[in-house]
């Protein structure tokens, strides 16, 4: 199992860096300072919702709410900013955080206590937050004026020169995700409950708490990403992050994360994410028309899940010809 | 335990069950299906709360309802089918929920070294590496066993442990047992398989009706008498098998290859007669049997049937050509387990049956009604969905299916896994009806006395190679194991 989920990762990390070298050979400004630094802002928010789905879709269930959370959250925060000028960067992070936790628990509550099928539950939630922001905002819209200084600084902020913060964001918690997810208890019961759920129930797993709390997980970093999304766009209205949601299952996906649960790490779904955004903007360098996006999106995501089928029937081939061959 | 009691709504599983295990013992819990022995594995593992009784361990009331609960009492079940988590690691498998840890974190290698002793303990080499997809399901109950010992359990239940396993791997799996009790360990088990239960139990109860009728030291008991406490009533004869005219050939096999399964595969199999393939699981019996059919390709080699070339590869020629295939796992190839037991058995008759466009409901009732009364299938209502039936009447409803459709060549893989004496001997009975009919018949079963008594002929495979040709006449329980695990001819 190690092995194979190195080599995915390995060899996400190749494609990612022949993408890269083969955009930067024909437009070099894409592997300049600032490509890189436009590469990373531009993937942050998706990265970061990525890693916060990875347990959930681990265990083998999905959460389509997120989009709409990262609406919900943005929008609040910079209503919350507006109405008191007092406030500065963290408080906005309290605010969305809040947003996000509750929406999380009434996905957990439903999915896990109810045992509803968690794609038609979030997919529920999905309209029932988005009609939220519609209701609330009541077609108000906000700018850079009504946000917090701090706050828009903070993202414009690098590291080195080439690490904008959002992305150090994306760093921190995949390199704290994917120690939990494999260090730890409760990480490891999400895989195994991914893996197989009934067997997991037969071994006394508990079931509920991991699945509630993942999805608690899941709200609150989309509830932060609201924040992010404030930071980036300085700017937001109901629509906000209007059908991202998938672009989180994509890169999902394509870093590795099977949606038969069981098998991905967080580091395999950044580099997905870094993946399918570098893409996106070497067919800009590349001048290919902006029409094409969503199109290359799709069947980019249609290889990665032919890939992985053919390498995890190549891995079972192998199985059983060690399998005979051991026998002899 | 002690008068157990326990109702599923309306129906009564069990009705004053008693039951007790020592320490250092080997203990064996028999019964037909609908007995209430996986009922009572299931209180025992947590799964389902008893009505009334009580149930003691070691002095102490067991607290019963959660399966966490009865492991941390030091029961540890072992399931008819492995319940091994396929994306995850053995050793990962072996310490689910209680990974060895260093500080805040889990200890990967302690768990791993830890996994490699218990497996070397076990007798069995496996990286505790390597991902636990692609085991066989011998080595995936090696893995079980190695979770119940490192959970330091004091009782070990196996749920038809050996179902699934061939002669080789059942030899292995009671070294284990043996083992177990050396080390003080209780093991109750359920098996079908009575031969192997008086190899090695100390200790049986028999179950029957969701009672228990009788508890005897191994000693105390014998064959018969078991067989004759399970049915409640004298079975005589185990395998009816009649002598029928044999006629011409209808299946010729010719040096069927595929690599990653079988070699060089030669046979034939005539009118009137039964022929078994014979071997352990995994010699690659059960793929033959698919590529005749068509489900499964192969390489090189050729098939007749009626002196015909079968096209390969395609089981809507083989159904044609008048084949039939039983599958060995019912619930997932055989059966539509959510649709009815009519549906199921007209499934494949749908030619006859219909009326211009659609099919002829008065047809079909007419052909289950036949079927019921040809394999006295037990069922209350024909729609019923065949997941309702136990399994013997799930298997005897695969055979109406096929049956149904009158073929010349009747194809049956593990016709009797895990159903009861009572209804094998019908399933057997069957067998020798079709064949009488004059049905060529290819028998493929991990059961060695069923392969004896049933077969005409008895072919050999080991590691997916012919090893031997044995006639009824030569065939004995030694000469077939020692060809199937050694790929010698004699002894």
């Amino acid at each position: 199992m190690k092995k194979r989920t190195f080599g995915r990762e390995a060899s996400l990390g190749i494609i990612l860096i022949f993408c890269i070298a083969s955009t930067g050979f024909i437009n070099p400004r894409f592997v300049t300072g600032d490509g890189t630094r436009d590469l990373l802002s531009a993937t942050a928010i998706v990265a970061l919702l990525a890693i916060g789905m990875a347990p959930v879709m681990i265990m083998r269930h999905i959460d389509l709410s997120i989009a709409s959370t990262v609406g919900f959250s943005a929008w609040l925060v910079a209503d919350f900013c507006a109405k008191n000028p007092s406030f500065t960067w963290w408080q906005c992070f309290v605010i969305g955080g809040a947003v996000g936790i509750a929406v999380g628990a009434l996905n957990g509550l439903l999915v896990a206590g109810l045992r509803l099928p968690s794609l038609v539950v979030t997919l529920g939630t999905l309209y029932i937050v988005r009609g939220g922001v519609y209701v609330v905002s009541n077609s108000v819209d906000y700018n850079a004026q009504e946000m917090p200084p701090s706050l828009l600084s903070l993202g414009q902020q690098t590291f080195g020169g080439l690490l904008p913060f959002p992305f150090l964001m994306v760093i921190v918690l995949m390199v704290i995700v994917g120690w939990y997810m494999k260090y730890t208890k409760a990480g490891r019961d999400c895989y195994a409950i991914g893996s197989n759920p009934p067997a997991a129930d037969l071994v006394g797993l508990k079931v509920f708490r991991r699945t509630f709390l993942a999805y608690i997980f899941c709200g609150f970093i989309a509830g932060i990403a609201g924040v992010f999304y404030l930071m980036r766009f300085a700017q937001v209205d109901s629509t906000a992050f209007y059908g991202q949601e998938l672009a989180v299952v994509a890169a999902a996906v394509i870093g590795g994360i099977g949606l038969l649960g069981g098998a991905g790490t967080a580091v395999g779904v950044v580099i997905g994410a870094l993946l399918v955004q570098t893409i996106q903007g070497a067919l800009a360098a590349l001048g290919v028309d902006a029409f094409w996006k969503a199109a290359i999106n799709g069947l980019l995501l249609i290889v990665a899940i032919y890939a992985d089928r053919v390498l995890a029937r190549r891995t079972e081939n192998a199985l059983l010809a060690q399998r005979i061959k051991e026998r002899v | 335990m002690k008068d157990v009691k326990k109702r599923f709504g309306g129906a009564i599983a069990l009705r004053g069950t008693n039951l007790s295990v020592r320490a250092g013992e080997i203990h064996a819990l028999l019964g037909e299906n609908g007995a209430g022995k996986s009922t009572m594995l299931k209180i025992l593992a947590g799964v389902h709360e008893h009505d009334a009784g009580t149930i003691t361990l070691g002095g102490a009331p067991f607290i019963s309802g959660s399966p966490q609960a009865s492991i941390d009492q030091g029961i540890a079940v072992i399931y008819q089918e492995p319940s091994l988590f396929l994306d995850l690691s053995l050793a990962e498998n072996v310490f689910v929920g209680r990974q060895p840890k260093k500080g805040l974190a889990i200890d990967w290698k302690e768990a791993e070294a830890q996994a490699r002793k218990l497996f070397k303990e076990l007798g069995v080499e496996l990286d505790p590496k390597r991902q636990a997809r692609g085991l066989s399901i011998a080595d995936q109950q090696v893995v079980e066993i190695a979770k119940a010992l490192s959970m330091n359990a004091s009782i070990i239940l196996m749920d038809e442990p050996t179902a699934a396993l061939s002669a080789s791997e059942v030899e292995r799996l009671m070294t284990v047992m043996r083992n177990l009790r050396a080390a003080n360990k209780a093991v109750i088990f359920v098996s079908h398989r009575l031969d192997e239960v008086f190899a090695i139990s100390d200790f049986i109860t028999v179950m029957r009706d969701g009672a228990t009728v009788s508890e005897k030291t191994i000693s105390n008991t014998d064959l018969q008498t078991v067989i004759k406490e399970m049915v409640g009533r004298e079975l005589t004869e185990l395998f009816p098998k009649t002598d029928h005219p044999i006629g011409d050939v209808v299946l010729e096999v010719n040096d069927l290859t595929n690599p990653a399964y079988f070699r060089n595969v030669s046979f034939t199999v005539r009118k009137g007669e039964i022929v078994a393939l014979a071997g352990l699981v995994g010699s690659g019996r059960s793929e033959i049997a698919r590529s005749i059919f068509g489900v499964d390709s192969y390489e090189t080699g050729s098939v007749k049937i009626n002196n015909k070339p079968l096209k390969k590869n395609s089981p809507i020629t083989a159904m044609a050509e008048k084949i039939a295939l039983v599958p060995e796992d019912r619930r997932q190839q055989g059966l539509f387990m959510v649709a009815g037991v009519n549906r199921n058995i007209s499934m494949e008759s749908f030619d006859r049956l219909k009326g211009r466009i659609f099919l002829n409901f008065k047809k079909e009732r007419a052909l289950t009604n036949e079927w019921r009364e040809n394999l006295s299938i037990k069922y209350v209502n024909q729609s019923d969905p065949v997941d309702r039936l136990s399994g013997g009447n799930q298997q005897k409803t695969v055979l109406a299916k096929w049956l149904a459709t009158n073929p010349d060549l009747l194809i049956v893989d593990e016709p009797t896994r895990g159903i009861d004496v009572g209804t094998k001997a019908e399933v057997h009975k069957l067998i020798d009806k079709a064949a009488g009919e004059g049905k060529a018949i290819l028998m493929i079963s991990s059961e060695l006395p069923e392969v004896l008594g049933m077969a005409d002929r008895i072919i050999v495979m080991r590691e997916g190679r012919q090893v031997t040709e044995l006639s009824r006449k030569e065939a004995t329980q030694e000469n077939v194991i020692a060809a199937a695990t050694t790929g010698k001819k004699g002894i």
